[in-house]
């Protein structure tokens, strides 16, 4: 029954209704031809009677004398003139049950024992005739004068009869089948009309692509019933989701400035560390104004510290510049990251490992925006879990289809609230942020995918982005 | 078989008994056109209303004949032979010219008896026990082997109808019968697909053709007279001509002392063996 999960609801609704109402059709038609069969029997039980009943009188006397010829000559004329041939043959005994005359006396010959020819034969009262029968035999007692004188053993023709009734059926069959499918017609379009709501509801669901929209006014079916009922509770869901969605980018947008507020003391560090060299050369330069090498040497040092804090600005707003979806991802971001990173990990006293084997000549076609937000959340988890003292690492490789990323620490692995933000789509959790949640939307949106391990006593998030993937729905988007 | 009487209209102005002649289906099976020709040729010739009364046996209208009840009836050689003081012929039918015919032992077409003997102990058919050829005959034949019909055959029957013989035989409601040869002989033109159903096997000697009679004491009557002339010029009237052609006779002849000793002589052979 698998195929016929398969159809939709208003389809098998509507199967369903034409079922059932061929179903009543047959048991209807059953009856009918039922009540049709017995109405036949009881007429042709009454021709047998009446059949018998006449040659008794007229073959009574004639029966009673032993009269042969005249038994003959009555049956013959009563063959001839009955209603179309209906006898095909009738014999007629005396009372010692001895054939008097026949209508084919070579059939039953006078003197021959009647019961040779009676096999088969019914009492006309309890006759039964079946569909394919076309002659009946009865045989019944001759009465004259209210005394057996003898009995009649005759064939009826009842081939019309049957036909007859063959035709009453063939033509009761295809007016039922006609007016059943007229029926099961208007019935499938009654119920596909009826659920065309539903349908237009599972095709909404179906071309949303997790973002449904609500089904307009205007189709909303009039009324309070069930279909009403649905589709406004279907738009409500609809609004409920896209509020749900709403409040989720809303927070995803807010821990990009969560992520960047979770690195200003150690931002604030390094921009504070530099800025007391640049003051004291500045006081150098003021002091030995006159000292030509001690001031370019001084004028040295404050352009590498001014140079720093100017990198340290730029990685900051580029992390910030969520709109640069379209500048491709170049090692340079891995620089910026590692410029953000390193004041944490040097203020938790952490080692980090860094290898970006990024082939600058095959860069792959990867947004630059969404993998630093990836890359950034991962390594602040990463830290995070690593404690004091840990170590934390950045591993990427570009291979020829994809972009492969792990970022690993020596904390205690992730929790299982940390792994159902990244690695499931179900509820957020209440404890804990949103940071994983919002690298597992980055990912899911790149196409991409997500697998952790234990690794000699690391734990390691490996995210692999595919870049054949990202240049077909370039493609495809370039299309639209 | 019933009987059935046949009613000429009333002439206008006629207040006369009509003729009475009677008739027995033996001759021809209520054969309505023959009737009514003979009725018309009967009544154009005498000039007065006619009855032609048709009763089932001969013995009926023999008897119908001996009470006044008829004036004149179509019989049978043997019935008038055993009424032969009280009767008298008027006329006798000419078929093939002669005033003769033969009685017939017919089996089924396909029945491999070949004479009479053949035939003991089946199922016979006699037209009337009042018929020359259907009956007479054959049970003089069997007289003179010292049996009965109802010693020789198995069991008899009769029909009182030549034609009936005929249907019986060919039904093979009985396996021979007992039939008028001129019957016999004009069915075959009229009815051969009856006639083809049986086989003759036996004819008799050339016999004295059935008699249209009177009775004696009324035989100088003036009607009697008249209807005797008029049958006997049939061949030269229309009328009479159409009956005589639908009876296939050639027309009607006065006795001859000689006509009835055939049928005389196995009267005698029968009688002696009861």
């Amino acid at each position: 029954m698998g195929w016929w999960r398969n159809f939709s609801l208003s389809l098998r609704v509507s199967l369903m209704v034409a079922m059932l109402m061929i179903a009543v059709a047959v048991i209807a038609s059953q009856l009918v031809l039922s009540a049709l069969d017995r109405q036949q029997v009881a007429r042709i039980r009454e021709l047998a009677r009446l059949h018998v009943e006449a040659l008794s009188v007229a073959l009574g006397p004639f029966v009673l004398r032993k009269d042969v010829w005249e038994v003959y000559d009555t049956l013959e004329r009563a063959a001839g003139a009955s209603e179309g041939r209906r006898t095909v043959f009738s014999a007629v005994a005396d009372r010692n049950g001895r054939v008097l005359a026949a209508t084919d006396p070579r059939r039953a010959p006078v003197d021959s024992p009647i019961s040779r020819l009676a096999n088969g034969a019914q009492l006309p009262g309890k006759l039964q005739v079946g569909n394919r029968e076309h002659n009946v035999k009865l045989l019944a007692p001759l009465v004259y004068q209210g005394r057996k004188v003898g009995q009649i053993l005759t064939e009826l023709d009842i081939s019309d009869l049957v036909s007859e009734r063959r035709e009453a059926r063939r033509l009761l069959l295809l007016g039922n089948a006609i007016a059943t499918g007229f029926l099961v017609f208007l019935g499938y379009l009654a119920t596909r009309r009826m659920l065309t709501p539903v349908s237009r509801l599972v095709s909404r669901m179906r071309e949303t692509e997790g973002a449904p929209r609500p089904i307009p006014r205007d189709e909303v079916p009039e009324g309070d019933g069930e279909m009403a009922r649905l589709v406004n509770t279907y738009n409500e869901m609809v609004r409920a989701i896209a509020s749900k969605a709403d409040t989720e980018r809303r927070l995803a947008e807010r821990e990009r400035f969560v992520s960047l507020g979770r690195l200003s003391s150690s931002l604030a560090h390094e921009i504070n560390n530099p800025l007391g060299g640049l003051l004291n050369a500045t006081d150098t330069i003021r002091k030995y104004a006159d000292r030509p090498d001690v001031v370019r040497q001084s004028a040295d040092l404050i352009s590498r510290g001014l140079r720093h804090l100017r990198d340290v600005a730029k990685a900051t707003l580029d992390t910030n510049r969520y709109e640069r979806t379209d500048t491709p991802l170049s090692p340079e971001d891995f620089e910026d990251l590692k410029l953000l990173i390193g004041p944490e990990t040097r203020l938790n006293g952490q080692r980090l490992t860094w290898a970006v084997e990024m082939d600058r000549q095959a860069q792959p076609a990867l947004p630059a925006a969404p993998v630093r937000q990836i890359v950034l959340n991962l390594l602040l988890n990463a830290t995070a879990a690593a404690g004091k003292e840990g170590r934390v690492g950045l591993w990427v490789a570009t291979g020829p289809k994809s972009l492969v990323i792990e970022v690993s620490d020596s904390g205690p692995g992730l929790s299982d609230s940390a792994r159902v933000r990244l690695l499931e789509s179900g509820p957020v959790p209440s404890n804990g942020g949103v940071g994983l949640r919002l690298v597992r939307e980055l990912v899911t949106g790149l196409h991409g995918a997500i697998t952790t391990e234990r690794r000699q006593g690391m734990t390691v998030i490996r995210i692999t982005l595919p870049v054949a993937a990202r240049d077909a729905a370039a493609g495809e988007s370039g299309e639209c | 078989m019933g009987a059935a009487a046949v009613m000429a209209p009333a002439l206008p102005g006629s207040a006369a008994a009509p003729f009475r002649l009677g008739l027995t289906p033996v001759f021809l099976d209520n054969d309505a056109l023959v009737i009514e020709r003979l009725r018309r040729a009967l009544v154009g010739a005498l000039e007065m209303p006619v009855e032609l009364e048709q009763r089932r046996t001969y013995k009926e209208v023999t008897e119908m004949l001996l009470e006044g009840a008829l004036d004149a009836a179509w019989l049978c050689g043997y019935p008038y032979l055993q009424h032969e003081d009280e009767l008298s012929v008027v006329a006798v039918p000419l078929w093939n010219g002669k005033p003769l015919y033969q009685s017939y032992l017919i089996v089924g077409k396909s029945d491999d008896a070949r004479d009479l003997s053949d035939l003991r102990g089946d199922i016979h058919a006699f037209s009337d026990p009042d018929s020359n050829s259907g009956f007479l005959v054959t049970a003089s034949d069997l007289a003179e082997m010292g049996l009965r019909p109802d010693e020789f055959f198995g069991r008899t029957i009769f029909t009182y109808g030549h034609r009936n013989v005929v249907r019986a035989v060919a039904a093979g409601l009985v396996r021979s019968g007992s039939v008028d040869g001129y019957v016999w002989e004009a069915l075959a033109r009229m009815e051969p697909m009856l006639t083809n159903r049986t086989r003759v096997i036996r004819r008799s000697e050339w016999l004295g053709f059935p008699p249209v009679c009177a009775h004696r004491d009324r035989i100088a009557d003036p009607e009697v007279r008249k209807f005797s002339r008029a049958v006997l010029d049939f061949d030269r009237t229309s009328d009479g001509r159409a009956a005589l052609n639908l009876l296939q006779l050639d027309g009607m002849t006065p006795a001859y002392p000689s006509l009835y000793d055939g049928i005389r002589r196995r009267m005698r052979i029968y009688a002696a063996l009861r």
